[in-house]
């Protein structure tokens, strides 16, 4: 068991060191500085470990610390003071121990530890050939190990601020490992009788609804002042502790953790692995059988109209239904107006102020990446290996129409959002400047315009997929994540809808323009097959 | 006609892969690439297709005693894994590649012409390249880069996960389509380097070399490339050192090709 325990730790720490590393040599600037042979080198290793060393650490104790803290000081103590107690108001202290009594069957039921595992397990036990259930009770233990520690700590520290008794603060973490050991004999026993796992979408959803259920019943009867007397709970308590005791001949004796690990392991595995593939097979799926779609055109302008025919469902019929909704959604503002005149202050104020807002709407529906990644999968990974489609004159010709059919397809709702923001800014009182009018319309066109030349224009300049599908290019991670978080800060920013507006419109030009630039400049030799 | 490489090196960060390569294809030819797993084979094919930027080297085609560099249309390239636009249909696929290149074929044909050349059925030709299976998508891959008539043609293992009978009839067409163009065609099966190719030319310690069959019979030739290839170890390949001179592996006695164990080699 002890060698278990060593080798089960020193593959997950290899596992995570060596995912460090990878992880540093994905950082733009930092990966040059990076030897070849990273994975070799001592000094990162150690570097890495002591990371990894961190990071268990600060998940083990800083997971434990933030439940405690949320889930039940917080509302033990919050709730018991604010109570609308029938029977009147419950002690803090007994809160806090009702509500972590509580809290903990339910966290058994959701997460009962046993089988719980990750991809090191796999190696180990599929690879490897380890003993699985040395392998499963390690991991096991372990989890309960770092459970009674977590709860030690933080239970008594919080618990002694709202007055609780140390004895029953020091019986807690016993408590939790009792009630996890009596959750994991379920699939134990289960397995045993059924020869096969428990795993349906009924039980998987029962799982959490159940203690979602137990979760709302311990606030809501502490909430009305209806608790479990501390001495029921301590009853409880010391329970559980007994039959985990008993529970551990159970989970001792079992004797099928190699089949049920191999069969779980497996399937996890295979769902990893398989991500790529199966976003490859859910795009493929998009395209149109419909045999009665052709077209007329030749060369380039042939392809293109093909393919967006047979993709409309992503492209055309999505934003279809986006402009249906965002005319439902104008409509109903405007009759909001009509009975509830005392809104239009606000809703002028807001559009005169929350432009930025719109940039994340914009941002969330645009078409782009559905459009580029359809793109790459269905038609690029094959015509990039034809030397004809890389020829410069190809790649420009079909960069413009396939452009120009990107903004069309994003249009649409554009004209129909910006339309009608115009729309309901004059309907709630209109504003002294007429030009604002025309800001809003055009600012709002113009980010769409703005998304769709960037996400097609960062397409031809990065390509970043491998002839599998798969996304290999760190730089391109980065600029879509700092993309999504300059809009989704655009939520936070207010700023007067005229100059936020007319930069947005600068903006969107100069984007357009650098971005012909700079693709006619560079995609002739930056879009290939990532290798 | 000739293709001709200059001075080829590319590495990956301190792999050296291909070294200073210099080698002349000449048309009418079908060359087998043997390598062992790692040699570079693929690299060299997407050095040559222009899908990986190259260190050094010049690429170019001698015809009528004329050298001009390569260009993109001189290329076709057979995958190893056929990749076809899976939304067009066979016939559109047929289509879009015969506009682009009408200006080019010479002797255009017919899109039915083409597909019964290829042995395409009648009820296939109208499906979605999705639902085609393995064999039809590489047929269809091979055909496109056909029609266009392609100086050089490079086939990265193309018949190995082929049925016998989709395999022969490939055999038979690249026999009959290899005059007036290079043909280099890399694969690990030396029974099929040895029954298709005219000339074998491994891929070793990053360079070129052809074997020479002279007057071996085909038992001692194939002794003799397997002896060849044993001596090259992609995985102790020494590592890439700027400053130093490369020579051809093929003037080093086998023996010293092998680096010593390092000592951190030894301790692992």
């Amino acid at each position: 068991m002890l060698k278990t325990l060593k080798i089960s730790f020193g593959m997950k720490n290899t596992y995570r060191v060596n995912t460090i590393l990878y992880g540093l040599k994905q950082i733009p600037l930092v990966k040059e500085l990076l030897p070849a042979e990273l994975y070799g080198v001592r000094g990162l290793k150690i570097f890495a470990s002591v990371i990894s060393v961190i990071v268990e650490i600060f998940s083990a104790l800083g997971g434990k610390a933030i439940y405690f803290a949320l889930m039940v000081f917080l509302p033990a103590g919050l709730i018991s003071e604010n109570s609308h107690g029938i029977l009147g108001m419950p002690d803090p202290a007994d809160g806090f121990l009702f509500v972590f009594v509580i809290l903990t069957i339910a966290g058994a039921i959701a997460n009962p530890y046993m089988f719980d595992t990750g991809r090191n397990n796999y190696y180990g036990v599929v690879l490897m050939n380890m003993n699985a259930r040395e392998v499963a009770l390690v991991d096991f233990w372990y989890k309960i190990f770092k459970l009674v520690i977590g709860f030690m700590i933080f239970g008594i520290f919080m618990g002694l601020q709202l007055g609780a008794d140390l004895w029953i603060l020091i019986l807690m973490p016993f408590f939790a490992a009792g009630v996890k050991l009596i959750g994991a004999t379920f699939p134990l026993s289960y397995y045993e009788k059924h020869g096969k796992r428990r795993d349906s979408k009924v039980i998987g959803m029962l799982s959490v609804f159940i203690p979602l259920t137990l979760m709302g019943l311990a606030y809501g009867f502490l909430w009305l002042g209806i608790i479990i007397p501390k001495m029921v709970c301590v009853a409880i308590m010391v329970a559980g502790i007994l039959l985990g005791l008993l529970s551990l001949k159970k989970i001792l004796n079992f004797g099928y953790y190699r089949e049920i690990y191999r069969e779980i392991l497996l399937e996890t595995m295979n769902v990893r692995v398989g991500s790529d593939r199966l976003r490859t097979q859910a795009t493929r799926k998009v395209i149109s059988a419909d045999t009665s779609i052709t077209s007329s055109k030749s060369g380039l302008e042939y392809l293109n109209e093909l393919f967006i025919r047979r993709h409309r469902k992503i492209l055309w019929t999505a934003s279809n239904r986006i402009s249906l909704v965002a005319l439902a959604v104008i409509a109903l503002v405007l009759i909001a107006f009509a009975f509830f005149p005392e809104i239009k202050g606000g809703v002028n104020e807001m559009l005169m102020t929350s432009l930025p807002y719109m940039l994340f709407v914009m941002y969330l529906l645009n078409r782009g990446t559905g459009f580029t990644e359809a793109l790459f999968i269905n038609c690029d990974h094959s015509f990039l290996t034809y030397p004809f489609f890389k020829t410069p004159a190809a790649i420009l010709k079909l960069f413009r129409i396939r452009l120009w059919e990107i903004i069309k397809v994003n249009l649409p709702p554009a004209v129909i959002i910006g339309a009608g923001l115009a729309l309901i800014l004059f309907m709630s009182g209109g504003t002294d400047n007429p030009l604002n009018y025309g800001i809003l319309f055009v600012s709002v066109v113009g980010m769409s315009v703005f998304f769709s030349v960037h996400y097609l224009t960062i397409y031809y300049l990065l390509q970043p997929y491998t002839i599998d599908a798969e996304v290999r290019s760190s730089m391109y991670k980065v600029i879509m994540g700092v993309t999504y978080l300059v809009c989704y800060m655009g939520i936070q920013v207010h700023l007067p809808t005229f100059w936020f507006g007319i930069a947005c419109i600068a903006f969107s030009v100069l984007y357009f323009i650098v971005s012909m630039i700079l693709v006619y400049r560079f995609a002739p030799e930056t879009f290939r097959i990532r290798t | 006609m000739k293709f001709i490489i200059k001075h080829l090196s590319k590495s990956y960060e301190n792999d050296l892969v291909l070294k200073d390569i210099d080698f002349t294809f000449e048309s009418g030819k079908i060359y087998g690439l043997l390598g062992r797993n790692g040699a570079g084979k693929t690299t060299l094919f997407n050095c040559i297709n222009r899908d990986i930027k190259r260190d050094s080297g010049e690429l170019s085609m001698e015809v009528d005693g004329i050298e001009r560099p390569l260009t993109p249309e001189d290329i076709g390239y057979v995958l190893s894994t056929p990749t076809v636009p899976e939304f067009l249909t066979g016939r559109e696929f047929l289509k879009f590649f015969m506009d682009i290149h009408k200006d080019k074929i010479g002797d255009m044909k017919t899109q039915d012409e083409y597909f019964d050349y290829m042995k395409v059925a009648y009820t296939d030709r109208d499906k979605l390249l999705k639902d085609y299976s393995h064999g039809m998508k590489n047929k269809m891959q091979m055909l496109i880069n056909i029609i266009a008539e392609p100086n050089i043609l490079l086939l990265d293992e193309p018949l190995t996960s082929l049925d016998v009978v989709v395999a022969e009839e490939m055999k038979e067409l690249l026999k009959s389509i290899k005059g007036g163009r290079i043909t280099i065609f890399s694969t690990h099966i030396l029974d099929l380097a040895l029954d298709l190719c005219d000339e074998i030319v491994l891929l070793a310690g990053g360079v070129l070399e052809t074997v020479d069959k002279a007057n071996l019979d085909n038992d001692e030739f194939r002794k003799k490339i397997i002896q060849a290839l044993k001596d090259d170890d992609p995985d102790i390949r020494p590592a890439y050192d700027m400053n130093a001179e490369y020579v051809s592996t093929a003037d080093v006695p086998a023996g010293a090709r092998k680096q010593p164990e390092t000592e951190e080699g030894t301790d692992a």
